[in-house]
């Protein structure tokens, strides 16, 4: 633990890392107040910039994105009623209510307090859960990774976008996508065409900014001229005495629920912060106020979703199971620098994953000091016309894909999944699922071949292993969490 | 009817995968041992894609089809930019390719003062080409002006 706490403290006496974050924080505070762009578009875009970095450097910057767009959201969702990111849509009911009466002050520093409380509680259990899980995944054989990336898979029907068909579908196509190439263990070709760039498979990083950041291009395209909103705010205030007395067991309940939904398989900020409100409302005194400028429902939704970065990286790293969509980008990052996600990296590398859980906790306490003293400036960044903006991030997006591995095929495969993102977000299907699916699918294929060579073929015995089992069972229920939500929900309303 | 369409062209997609899986040659069994054969598991695949694409039916049945607004002219303009890029980047030089389709797409999203198109069509891919080039030390691909300047 002393080594822990040492590891973590190193951070502060690398002053090109303090920079790195203070800087990163700042990007990452743009990102999230610029609608359409979010913590997951960011990280892929920013992802080719850091490959000359040393790894701790790189996958700070990543994760320092993800931790302070999924608060920046909450800026432009309370002061111009637009949501920066998903994570922040829940922020919008009670926040922009608040700015309305003239209180943008007082609902951006519930935001700020909430959204560092929750950060840093979760870094917190990720201090202390990740290293525990890793000693219960040392025990991990083909079989059990199997079952686990199968359960991984099935939590994609129970996130909320695209609904569970229709993300079990994009899963499977991620999947698939995993199968193009070179097959690992016999060199065999699959659906590569006689085209030889594919033959180490479909890079991540292009498929992730296609399917994230150029697919959101198109997607924004339909809004090019839109107008932003104006906005008035004098100074964000800290909550008062009262406040704190109002929002603290909300601030803490969401805390838990946070980390909580983080820690399972492709949930991700946005559920934990519907969740989080919705809790919040739930146990409030004062209920009516929901939904009219309730400060408890900042905290709640705000508390959550910066509770579930913590909690999403725990997967990410001990098990290299991605928690969330911007988790799925960290992952390749540190499969890019060397670092291989599981429980070896608790072995191998603790430093660095310590320095990368020190730099996390800093830069939650580096966007409060963000959020509090210069939140005006940044919500004024949300209104750089549309114009000027998506052209950047078209020149960004193929520039960085071409970056990481000096290949136009790379390029291509962006404008490709861009389109392909597109069509999917069209037709009501989510694009996280098939990220999620392209990054487990050679994971569940080579346990799943593992497995088999183990057990000479014969498929009953992965079942047959205890853990695996559980996980199986875990699968089938996440696969059956939407019917048996629906059924709850049909009940309560029948009772109601 | 309509919302038997989107099922029906997974189904079809992924027919055609599995077709095109039946081709891939077989390993030798030494090679395999007592696991799959590389074909297998994308067939697997494309079977639950069936399935789902079935479920995905089933929930259509008796739904009113949701009506989607049809593309407006900027994303269409968008999407057109995208080959003209891919054009100008392979036969002339990405710089060009990215300098052409930067402005346009600024002008097609509404920027119709034509100096801040050609600045955004000018200024970023000449920003990222000297940070790549000089801070990260990344050569991009030859072409009639990085021939230029790499000699």
């Amino acid at each position: 633990m002393i080594d822990a706490i040492a590891a973590m403290s190193s951070v502060l006496l690398d002053p090109y890392l303090l920079f790195l974050i203070l800087v990163t924080t700042v990007v990452g505070v743009v990102v999230g107040v610029l609608p359409g762009l979010g913590a997951t578009t960011g990280a892929a875009l920013l992802l080719p910039f850091t490959l000359t970095m040393p790894p701790v450097h790189a996958i700070t910057v990543l994760s320092t994105i993800y931790v302070s767009a999924t608060f920046a959201g909450s800026i432009t969702a309370i002061l111009i009623n637009t949501p920066g990111t998903s994570a922040a849509a829940a922020t919008t009911f009670d926040g922009y209510p608040l700015a309305q009466r003239g209180e943008a002050g007082r609902a951006l520093g519930v935001a700020v307090v909430s959204s560092t409380v929750g950060g840093v509680f979760s870094i917190i259990v990720l201090c202390f859960a990740a290293p525990l899980l890793a000693l219960v995944a040392y025990e991990f054989r083909p079989p059990e990774y199997f079952a686990l990336t199968l359960f991984g898979l099935s939590m994609l029907a129970t996130i909320s976008a695209g609904g569970a068909i229709r993300n079990l579908i994009g899963g499977v196509f991620g999947v698939w996508l995993a199968t193009i190439g070179a097959e690992k263990t016999t060199g065999i070709e699959r659906f590569m065409f006689g085209n030889y760039d594919l033959y180490e498979g479909i890079g991540f990083v292009p498929v992730f900014i296609g399917l994230f950041a150029m697919s959101e291009l198109l997607v924004q395209s339909k809004s090019a001229q839109r107008v932003a909103n104006a906005f008035g705010l004098k100074a964000v205030k800290l909550p008062t005495k009262e406040d704190y007395k109002r929002i603290w067991r909300t601030v803490l309940r969401s805390c838990g629920i946070g980390t909580f939904i983080g820690v399972l398989p492709a949930e991700g900020a946005t559920v934990a912060s519907m969740i989080g409100y919705a809790e919040a409302r739930r146990w409030s005194k004062k209920k009516e106020e929901f939904g009219k400028g309730s400060i408890e429902g900042i905290a709640g939704a705000e508390a959550a979703n910066n509770a579930a970065t913590g909690g999403a990286m725990v997967p990410t790293m001990v098990l290299g199971i991605p928690g969330s969509g911007t988790t799925a980008v960290i992952l390749v990052g540190l499969m890019v620098h060397g670092l291989r996600p599981g429980p070896y990296l608790f072995t191998e590398q603790v430093d660095t994953v310590y320095q990368i859980f020190g730099a996390m906790l800093l830069a939650n306490f580096a966007f409060m000091f963000l959020g509090l003293y210069a939140a005006k400036v940044f919500a004024r960044i949300s209104l750089v016309p549309l114009p000027i903006l998506w052209p950047i991030v078209f020149a960004l997006s193929t520039i960085g894909a071409y970056a990481l591995n000096s290949a136009m095929m790379d390029v291509w495969i962006v404008l490709v999944f861009g389109v392909v993102g597109f069509v999917a977000r069209r037709f009501g299907f989510a694009v996280a699922p098939i990220a999620v699916g392209l990054i487990l699918g050679e994971m569940v294929e080579r346990n799943l071949q593992n497995s088999l060579k183990m057990y000479e073929g014969d498929w009953w015995m992965i079942p047959a292993q205890p853990l695996a089992a559980v996980f199986l069972v875990l699968a089938v229920l996440g696969l059956l969490a939407p019917l048996i939500s629906a059924r709850i929900s049909k009940w309560r309303g029948r009772n109601s | 009817m309509k919302n038997l369409a989107l099922p029906a062209t997974i189904s079809i997609f992924s027919i055609i995968i599995i077709y095109l899986a039946l081709d891939i040659e077989t390993s030798p069994p030494m090679i395999v041992g007592d696991s799959m054969q590389p074909r297998a598991f994308p067939i697997f695949l494309m079977v639950l894609n069936l399935v789902l694409a079935a479920l995905l039916m089933w929930q259509g049945f008796g739904e009113e089809p949701k009506k989607r607004a049809p593309l407006n002219k900027t994303t269409i303009g968008s999407l057109v930019l995208f080959p003209l890029f891919y054009v100008l980047t392979t036969y002339i030089d990405i710089l060009i390719g990215l300098a052409v389709v930067l402005f346009l797409m600024s002008f097609f999203w509404g920027e119709r003062r034509i100096w801040v198109a050609a600045a955004v069509g000018l200024i970023t891919p000449a920003a990222l080409f000297f940070l790549f080039n000089y801070v990260l030390s990344i050569r991009f691909p030859r072409g009639m002006i990085t021939n230029i300047f790499y000699g």
